[in-house]
């Protein structure tokens, strides 16, 4: 790979926005953007365009499904790292979340 | 491979180990069912919902301090805890299984480039 290339995955990397997009897309599996941007303050078509992109930079893999694109992490060796790193880090910040509400409801218990 | 966060609880450091350690307390936030003796060489076992199962073996239990297990699969998580005015902040590192050397100087090699 060249050097530009890289350097394009890690600034695709380095927004917070993508970075959790990813994240989020490598917990689910696969995911399009109806579903990533349900629930979610923000419209398909702006999910739509920050995974387009994220496709672009190599680090996500889109397939046609119907009318709509689903994505999925990258299956190269360095994408399985990412896709470990992102898809655990999301699995860490939602437990956290989860014992930060468990410890606030044994203070109100107690 | 290893991922990194850190937050602040308002609890004490006492609170906190508790939900570290006692198998309910885990159940409301780390996985579905849990099983686990919080001390060095002590065994735990973690399932999900979605039918995952780990087991792990305690290799550090300070109270209040550090917890960390060793995977079964050879990863780690290392849990540290230190009081701080706003509460205990707590510290996690999960470490991810060995990958292969080739893959490791593949990445390695990636990362230097940028």
């Amino acid at each position: 790979m060249g050097r530009g290339r890289v350097e394009h995955v890690f600034d695709a990397l380095g927004d917070p926005g993508r970075r959790s997009l990813v994240e989020a897309v490598a917990s689910r599996g696969s995911a399009t953007a109806t579903e990533l941007a349900a629930g979610l303050p923000v419209t398909r078509q702006a999910v739509a365009k920050q995974l387009a992109a994220l496709a672009d930079a190599g680090l996500l893999q889109a397939t046609r499904a119907g009318r709509e694109t689903r994505y999925e992490v990258t299956p190269e060796p360095l994408g399985d790292a990412v896709a470990w790193m992102v898809g655990m880090g999301a699995t860490w910040d939602e437990r956290l979340e989860k014992l930060g509400r468990a410890l606030s409801k044994g203070k109100a218990a107690g | 491979m290893e991922i990194e966060r850190e937050i602040v609880f308002p609890a004490s450091p006492a609170e906190v180990w508790g939900a570290l350690t006692e198998p309910e307390r885990l159940e409301e936030w780390f996985a579905t069912e849990a099983e686990l003796d919080a001390q060095p060489g002590g065994e735990g076992v973690f399932r999900w919902g979605d039918g995952d199962e780990r087991r792990a073996v305690v290799r550090e239990a300070e109270p209040e301090e550090r917890l960390v297990l060793d995977w079964e699969d050879d990863g780690q998580v290392v849990l540290e805890l230190e009081e701080v005015d706003a509460g205990t902040r707590v510290r996690v590192v999960e470490r991810s299984p060995e990958w292969s050397t080739a893959l490791e100087l593949h990445a390695l090699a990636w990362v230097a480039v940028a």
